[in-house]
């Protein structure tokens, strides 16, 4: 049988006045059912971009998927027709945006809206919608759940507007969950609840997740793989246990060495990397990521690093770090405080 | 959108809650139970649950906007029962009264606003003029409404070159001269009572056009429209369903005002002779017929000019007041 989502070289790019923005550039992963990947990187690095091409929703023209395979069930979703894409979406694979105070719309009361998916793939009728509706924003965790279900969105606060579009995710029991930065336009008490959320969810419906962040802290509670992506590429894929213990890319080291930190000194500084994330239309050329990282050699602006196994399901973009200990991030933060 | 304080309504309890949200011990004063399911707060804090509702609250309390819709309804009212109760008490509006002493009467009981130079009784034209200005306002808004919508929504949803191709022709509407443009259609298509309304309406599409394009635009960039494309509705669906009730705002807006607008080119075009011919009556008619006499007889301008600017003033405030009513965002 095959994996629940297997995708392989994906590429999408973007046409602008300025040239061709490389947003996404041979992307591969595997998402087994009920799994959780992890997907993190600065912004621009093509994390989202990677979200909305899997559901096919990137805006065409300027937008296209020039390369790759993104098998749902074994089926190319890039090759489907627009009625299928539509069947799948919200229905097999559904999505969770980044701020719940716009993703809701206002004219409706958001009872509506999450009986809409229903009413769309379920063909379910009005008031079977708004029953079904009643238990999944029970299920979420929103009290009087019949009654405000009869509210509208700008009657919810923010951790209840994400509540509710939890629920109309889950409406159809869908195959996948992409969380699109979930948690960011939330504060952090109610980022932890949402979180939790989302794992108990998933217990439930045993639904895999793909979990975009900027989080380190995220992926570290939920996710079962971790992909690392810089300039569109991805630069570091395994295993939780892989990334976080046994990173074998230059920029994984940085994003680890740049967290805050329980156990130092509050008055030390943070470690960020040095630098800027690389404009997408103009890449520098070989490793992307070399002219901030502070192993570079002369090969690595020629060179585009190809992934390397690091272990039976690790791989990282960077030839030379086998030799390199993480340790080395010490140098990189050193930079960081001689600001 | 700011952070808003406490709400209670976050963590219902049962019991009445202080400011923070904690439980009060209520001793000797025990508040009314409300029956059910009811909840503490939905009396309290919010009773209207609609949209509508809301607005139509919002609305209510604009002085300024109520008294332009109450004045428009009167006027309707008049316009629409005025062939069961004016020719009980007025003379017919257009029968020409050719006795000696008929015309040019100054107000009297008989007459209310005086008559004209043919004997008329200026009180029923003005009733049966503002029959004429408020079809051509409406009938004209409607035709511009229709081809405004059509050709703004596919301009603003679809974008490319349909876009490039309905809002050059706007441009180019945009720049003749309004009222020249006016009279040119109306010299083409004959004067008449019909004509008037069709130019009208012909000529307000691009204003519409561009006022629903660019609202469809902002609201097409909001997340609630990626948020239903990713749960699988189609063009057609998020269109209708999710772009347009939220994009339909400004056009409640400008359509009203441009009712008054219309009313107003309608009586331009009656004053220059290209609008509704006599003896129908029309209150721009009626100015461009008293124009002469103004010093001899200044009811004849007085009462067809306060007509249109009352009515006029009626539909731009009501308007203004639909603008401050629909902005959800305006919390009371």
């Amino acid at each position: 049988m095959p994996p629940l989502l297997q995708v392989k070289g994906l590429a999408t790019h973007f046409t602008t006045r300025d040239g061709i923005v490389k947003a996404v550039d041979g992307v591969s992963f595997t998402l087994e059912a009920g799994k959780t990947l992890g997907v993190v990187g600065e912004s621009g690095s093509g994390k989202s971009v990677t979200a909305l091409s899997i559901m096919r929703l990137v805006q065409e023209p300027q937008g296209r998927i020039v390369h790759g395979e993104v098998l749902f069930k074994g089926e190319d979703v890039v090759k489907m027709n627009d009625a299928k894409v539509r069947a799948l979406r919200g229905d097999r694979i559904a999505m969770i945006f980044q701020d719940p105070m716009t993703s809701l719309n206002p004219v409706y009361r958001v009872g509506r809206q999450i009986g809409e998916s229903l009413m769309l793939h379920k063909g379910m009728s009005k008031s079977e919608a708004f029953e079904r509706t009643v238990e999944l924003l029970d299920m979420v965790g929103i009290p009087h759940a019949r009654e405000r279900a009869k509210d509208y969105p700008h009657q919810f606060s923010g951790g209840m507007r994400q509540r509710a579009m939890i629920a109309m995710a889950l409406a159809c029991d869908p195959d996948i969950l992409i969380a699109d930065e979930p948690t960011t336009a939330l504060d952090v008490t109610i980022q932890a609840q949402i979180l939790e959320l989302m794992i108990e969810m998933q217990d439930r419906t045993g639904a895999a997740i793909i979990m975009i962040t900027h989080d380190l802290g995220v992926v570290a509670d939920m996710a079962d793989d971790v992909m690392v992506m810089y300039a569109g590429k991805q630069v570091e894929y395994g295993t939780a246990d892989d990334v976080f213990y046994r990173p074998r890319h230059p920029y994984t080291w940085g994003l680890l060495a740049s967290l805050p930190r329980h156990d130092v000194d509050e008055k030390a500084c943070l470690n960020p990397i040095a630098g800027q994330p690389p404009s997408l239309i103009n890449v520098p050329p070989g490793c992307a990521f070399h002219p901030r990282c502070v192993h570079a050699r002369p090969e690595c602006s020629v060179e585009v690093p190809e992934l390397l196994s690091a272990g039976s399901t690790h791989v990282a973009a960077c030839p030379y770090s086998a030799g390199l200990t993480p340790e080395a991030c010490g140098v990189l933060a050193g930079r960081g405080d001689a600001r | 959108m700011s952070p808003r304080p406490h709400d209670p309504r976050d963590h219902p309890v049962n019991g009445p809650v202080d400011v923070c949200g904690h439980e009060v011990k209520t001793e000797g004063t025990t508040l009314p139970t409300l029956p059910g399911n009811a909840h503490v707060y939905d009396s309290a804090v919010t009773a209207s649950r609609t949209l509508w509702g809301d607005a139509w609250r919002r609305l209510r309390k604009n002085k300024l906007a109520i008294t332009g819709l109450v004045w428009i309804m009167i006027v309707v009212t008049m316009t629409l029962t005025a062939d069961l109760w004016v020719p009980l008490f007025f003379a017919d509006p257009i029968a020409v009264n050719t006795e000696p002493g008929a015309s040019l009467q100054s107000p009297s009981w008989e007459h209310p606003f005086g008559t004209d130079k043919l004997g008329r009784d200026v009180f029923s034209r003005v009733i049966y003029g503002a029959r004429v200005s408020l079809a051509v306002g409406v009938l004209a808004v409607s035709i511009s409404l229709v081809i405004g919508l059509l050709l703004g929504a596919l301009s603003g949803y679809r974008g490319g070159a349909v876009d490039t191709f309905v809002m050059r022709t706007a441009d180019v509407f945009f720049a003749f001269p309004y009222i020249l443009f006016a009279i040119a259609l109306i010299a083409v298509l004959g004067p008449s009572y019909r004509n008037v309304f069709i130019a009208i309406g012909i000529l307000g599409w691009p204003s519409i056009a561009r006022v629903f394009r660019s609202s469809i635009l902002s609201v097409k960039e909001n997340e609630y429209i990626d948020a239903a494309r990713a749960m699988g509705a189609s063009d057609f669906r998020i269109m209708f369903r999710h772009v347009m009730p939220n994009a339909i705002a400004p056009i409640i807006v400008y359509g009203t005002m441009s009712v008054g607008g219309a009313i107003i080119t309608e009586a331009a075009l009656s004053f220059l002779g290209m609008g509704v011919q006599p003896p129908t009556p029309s209150w721009g008619l009626m100015l461009s017929d008293a124009k002469s006499l103004m010093f001899v007889a200044p009811w004849l301008t007085i009462w067809p000019g306060f007509a249109i600017l009352t009515t006029v003033l009626a539909f731009v405030l009501l308007g203004d007041g639909f603008r401050d009513a629909l902005d959800v965002k305006m919390k009371d």
